[in-house]
């Protein structure tokens, strides 16, 4: 049983940043109806811009040294006679980065929300009124050029940034089990439950929410009632870009960054698929499957299975709900 | 039809200097061709990027040593994007433009084995790879494709040796879910019963972007006390470590040669702390720093001096550098021997050279003479990563297996 609750817990973590990364793509498609297949490569420029104001811009001449490296007396002190990895050795690793870990999360939610809004107005704007299908195919040559800039910009090496959290050891017993989580994915689920939350509660009650779903009903009502449809479309791009921002920091702390996490879009498409393309609660419920599913199935059948079990799920659902666990069923008159 | 004394001499004589044109024009090669596909874009650019001017200073060096059997050589690389297909049209296109090529370097393994069944005839060359898949090394299958150093198979029996001669009773292999990853898992835990080591836990994660909780918390089930990664290149690894570091686990972790680069070590170091101290694994060749380097990379060193001031190779050489140099070089002895010999440089000729050597001396690659069995040379020696002078160090002697 602690066993099970374990890998349970684990599957949640990975759920949670799944469900951070669906929830930029359900945002661009309610107010656009435009499923973003580049969305895993915005994400992947939030985590280099990560990268960039986290790692490279602290290393610079320039940068003082505290943004690099922040080591007060009192730290020092503290320091003195730790363990290497004892756990308040791991808080004050984490402390020293805090300003640079704060400069990149803030850095690449600018630089992320202003890409964002590039691409909508200069690329997904022009094609309003067009079929959505042209904007659809867009996204996937965006890919190419995303991909493409981001080598050209940072290369092809993989490299590594500092944790959003300390990454201190948390142990508790469960039935009789050591239960085993680490502090930065913990604080990592907390922060991609966070934004999901605050994202849902928007989109509910306040004036921009209710834009973008009066404009995912139908855009024409939406626009003799006095929305600007034009702007709905440049907040979904930008909320998508700045929720893959963070989800790309997240990201980067867990995997490294290199250009291949683009590829995480297309999993997380899955999800999408499977909760329901314009369903926030769907795509919530999808992620924590599909996270808990790839949990359980390493645990039980190993790393082959771990691949495949969880989308067999999401076919199956899609096969018997094909609109997704909570999507709006359309039903089209010809 | 009635051919006069004179026309049937001119007609002979112009058949005779038809037939023996390509013969000819081989003895009069005024050079000899080395293609190569290097991954210069796509993921593994930054290697690619690294190896492309490594490449020019062993032409350069080669061709101060006289080329091949006199005639000085010349190295044509081309882009892959380390896409197979690209590699393989790559080698189509320097089969039909360069009539002198007599040696291949290829970039992956997916590479070597697409064009494997192409390796035939007027079409087979001489052929090294960044490559350390077993499979590859099959005289009889695969003759002209040869790897420059132990397979991965090689290198579990390196390092399962070295646990047992640690003392160690438990092994956990995690691996990634690719062919890569795999090659080497069914033969070593073949080889660690015949040690008498208990396989604990054989555990396959994603290339990139791997559940780190879920797998660390499946080795702590495991108690393994060592654990061995395989498939992995610069992510994954370093996270497990780290993850295992921050669990509290003893377990001691090793690796395979594309996980023993020294500077993703530091990289790792830099932003993560000392979790790689202590992490060992199978290098084939000496690091380029290494004390006791042999005149070769003496040479390396003085050239890189000059030739590529500002870069980063002015002062070093990867890993991936000094395997595509020593590849290279291992070739480019075979085709000495077959030009020694007054041999052609046929593919035949220079397989059978290169199956010949025995003992030789690298040079300081190795620190042990090598030899070349069954397409590979299994000898390799353990490392150990210091995260206090941020270098990995000799943790065995050479072992050849």
């Amino acid at each position: 049983m602690g066993q099970l609750l374990q890998f349970t817990i684990n599957g949640l973590m990975a759920g949670a940043i799944y469900a951070l990364i669906a929830v930029g793509i359900v945002s661009v498609f309610k107010a656009t109806r435009v499923v973003n297949f580049a969305h895993g490569y915005l994400i992947m420029f939030g985590a280099y811009f990560y990268f960039t104001f986290a790692v490279l811009v602290p290393q610079a001449a320039w940068a003082p040294d505290w943004l690099a490296s922040w080591q007060p007396g009192w730290m020092m002190d503290m320091r003195e006679g730790l363990p290497m990895f004892s756990p308040l050795a791991a808080v004050l690793d984490w402390l020293a980065n805090v300003p640079r870990i704060l400069l990149g999360l803030a850095g690449a939610l600018l630089c992320n929300a202003a890409l964002g809004l590039v691409i909508e107005r200069t690329l997904m704007r022009p094609l309003m009124g067009q079929s959505v299908f042209a904007m659809i195919m867009l996204t996937v040559g965006l890919i190419s050029i995303l991909s493409g800039s981001a080598q050209l910009i940072w290369t092809s090496d993989a490299e590594f940034v500092p944790s959003l959290a300390p990454n201190t050891p948390i142990r508790f017993a469960l039935f009789g089990q050591t239960i085993f989580l680490f502090g930065a994915d913990l604080a990592n689920m907390v922060i991609a439950l966070l934004i999901f939350a605050g994202i849902v509660l928007m989109v509910r009650y306040t004036k921009s929410g209710i834009a973008i779903r009066a404009t995912a009903e139908d855009q024409s009502t939406a626009y003799s009632m006095g929305i600007s449809v034009p702007k709905v479309f440049s907040r979904a791009w930008v909320l998508a870009s700045t929720t893959g921002a963070v989800a790309g920091a997240i990201l980067a702390t867990r995997n490294g960054i290199s250009p291949a996490l683009g590829l995480f879009g297309f999993s997380v498409l899955a999800i999408v698929l499977m909760g329901g393309l314009d369903s926030y609660l769907g795509v919530f419920l999808a992620a924590m499957i599909v996270g808990v599913l790839e949990a359980l199935t390493q645990w039980q059948l190993g790393g082959e299975w771990a691949g495949i079990v969880p989308y067999v799920a999401v076919l199956v659902v899609i096969l018997i709900r094909p609109h997704g666990l909570f999507g709006a069923k359309e039903i089209e008159r010809i | 039809m009635h051919l006069k004394r004179r026309q049937f001499l001119a007609t002979t004589a112009a058949a005779t200097a038809g037939l023996a044109a390509p013969v000819t024009l081989r003895a009069q090669a005024r050079e000899y061709v080395i293609g190569a596909s290097l991954p210069l874009t796509g993921p593994f650019a930054t290697a690619g990027q690294m190896v492309a001017p490594a490449l020019r200073m062993f032409e350069a060096l080669v061709n101060e040593d006289g080329g091949i059997g006199g005639v000085p050589i010349r190295i044509t690389a081309e882009d892959s994007g380390y896409i197979p297909a690209n590699a393989l049209a790559n080698y189509q296109r320097a089969l039909a433009t360069e009539p002198d090529m007599v040696m291949y370097f290829g970039d992956s393994t997916g590479f070597m084995k697409l064009v494997a069944p192409e390796l035939r005839g007027a079409n087979a060359r001489l052929m090294g790879s960044t490559s350390f898949a077993s499979e590859l090394a099959d005289p009889a299958g695969n003759p002209y494709q040869y790897l420059p150093g132990p397979s991965y198979e090689d290198q579990f029996d390196i390092l399962l040796q070295q646990v047992k001669d640690e003392g160690g009773s438990t092994v956990a292999f995690i691996f990634s879910n690719t062919e890569f990853g795999r090659d080497p898992i069914a033969h070593g835990r073949a080889k660690a019963e015949e040690l008498g080591l208990q396989v604990v836990l054989e555990e396959s994660t994603r290339e990139q972007g791997a559940d780190i909780p879920t797998h660390v918390t499946r080795l702590a089930q495991s108690g393994a006390e060592y654990c061995i990664l395989q498939g992995y290149v610069t992510g994954v690894w370093p996270q497990l470590i780290g993850g295992a570091r921050q669990f509290g686990l003893p377990t001691r972790f090793m690796g395979t040669f594309w996980g023993m680069e020294n500077a993703i070590a530091d990289r790792v170091t830099a932003e993560a702390g000392p979790i790689l101290d202590g992490y060992a694994g199978v290098m084939p060749y000496r690091y380029f720093y290494d004390p006791e380097r042999g005149p070769a990379y003496e040479r390396f060193a003085a050239f890189q001096k000059t030739a590529f001031v500002g870069t980063p190779l002015e002062n070093y050489l990867p890993t991936w550098g000094i395997q595509a140099l020593f590849s290279l070089t291992i070739g480019v002895e075979a085709l000495r021997r077959v030009a020694d010999k007054g041999l052609e440089l046929t593919a035949d000729n220079a397989a059978e050279a290169l199956s010949d050597l025995r003992d030789w001396d690298t040079g300081g690659f190795f620190g042990v003479p090598v030899s070349m069995v069954n397409n590979k040379i299994g000898t390799g020696r353990v490392y150990r990563y210091s995260a206090e002078t941020q270098l990995f160090g000799p943790s065995s002697d050479w072992f050849t297996v």
